[in-house]
C-alpha cells in the first residue's frame, strides 16, 4: 500500500466520487490512484494535470498566492483538484456529491502530499 | 511539419497539434525517415533517426532479455527538454515516432496523444497499397530519396 492510500481512501467514502488520483503536475504521470472500472485514468491524469499546473500559474500571475483549488463543473459531473510539493490530488465526481465535503477532505488530504 | 509519403501527414499533424512537442521525426524501424517537424537540417534528420532506430532495437532486446517482449517506449528526461521513442504497430510494420518537448506540455500529454497517433497512423496505413514494399531494395537510395522529399534537395 502507498503512502497516499489513506487520503486516497477518504476521498473515495464521499459519495458520488467515482476517482481519485494522486499525479505528478509536471509529468501527468499517475503516481497512486482509485478508479472506477472502465475509466481511463492516464487520461485524466494527463490532461487535469496540464490544467492544474496552468491553472496555478495563472493564479500566481495574478498574484493570488501558489496554492489553488480548482474545480471543474460540467453537465454530468465535476473535477476538483488540489496540488501540493509537485502533486496534484484529483477527485472526479459526480453532481450528487456534496461539493462541501469534497472540498474538505480534497484540503485535508493535500497535507498529505508532500 | 514536412512529410517523405502523404498518408503520415494526417496522423503526425493531429499529434503535433495536440501534444504540443517541438520536434518530432517519424520512421520506420530501420531508421528510414517518413515525416518530421521542427528539425532545420537533413544530416540532423538523419542522425536522429539512426540515433532512434537503434535506441529502439536496444530497448527491444533489452525488454526481451528481461521480460521476454520488447520495451516499446523509451523516455528520456532532461533538465529543460525531455525526449519520448514510441512504436507504433502498422500494417505496413512498426514505425517510431521520437518526440522531444519541453515544459509547454508533458509526458502525460505525449503518452495519451501518442496513444491516439497510434490508432490513427494504423488506420492510414491500412489505406495504402498492402504490396507496395516496406522496404524498398535500394536502401540509402531511399533514405536519400525521402530525406530530399522533406528538405527539397535532389
Amino acid at each position: 500500500m502507498s503512502a497516499f492510500q489513506p487520503a486516497l481512501s477518504a476521498v473515495m467514502r464521499l459519495r458520488g466520487v467515482t476517482a481519485c488520483l494522486v499525479v505528478d503536475e509536471h509529468d501527468g504521470v499517475i503516481v497512486d490512484s482509485t478508479l472506477q472500472f472502465g475509466m481511463r485514468g492516464n487520461v485524466l491524469a494527463a490532461l487535469l494535470a496540464s490544467l492544474f499546473r496552468k491553472a496555478r500559474q495563472s493564479v500566481a500571475a495574478a498574484g493570488f498566492g501558489d496554492s489553488a483549488f480548482l474545480t471543474l463543473e460540467a453537465e454530468r459531473g465535476r473535477v476538483c483538484a488540489v496540488g501540493q510539493g509537485g502533486l496534484v490530488l484529483i477527485a472526479v465526481a459526480d453532481p450528487r456529491t456534496n461539493l462541501g465535503l469534497l472540498r474538505v477532505e480534497l484540503n485535508k488530504a493535500r497535507a498529505g502530499l508532500g | 511539419m514536412q512529410t517523405a509519403e502523404a498518408w503520415v501527414a494526417t496522423p503526425l499533424r493531429q499529434f503535433l497539434d495536440d501534444a504540443r512537442v517541438r520536434v518530432a521525426v517519424l520512421m520506420n524501424a530501420s531508421g528510414q525517415v517518413l515525416g518530421q517537424a521542427g528539425f532545420a537540417r537533413s544530416t540532423d534528420v538523419m542522425s536522429a533517426c539512426a540515433l532512434a532506430a537503434a535506441i529502439n532495437a536496444t530497448a527491444g532486446e533489452l525488454g526481451r532479455q528481461l521480460e521476454g517482449k520488447p520495451f516499446e517506449g523509451v523516455h528520456v528526461a532532461g533538465r529543460d527538454q525531455q525526449a519520448h521513442l514510441g512504436v507504433a504497430p502498422t500494417p505496413r510494420g512498426p514505425l517510431l515516432l521520437l518526440s522531444v518537448f519541453d515544459e509547454h506540455t508533458s509526458l502525460g500529454l505525449v503518452q495519451v496523444f501518442f496513444e491516439e497517433f497510434r490508432a490513427r497512423i494504423a488506420k492510414a496505413a491500412l489505406a495504402i497499397d498492402a504490396s507496395a514494399p516496406q522496404l524498398a531494395a535500394d536502401f540509402e537510395s531511399d533514405l536519400n530519396r525521402n530525406l530530399a522529399a522533406l528538405f527539397g534537395r535532389t
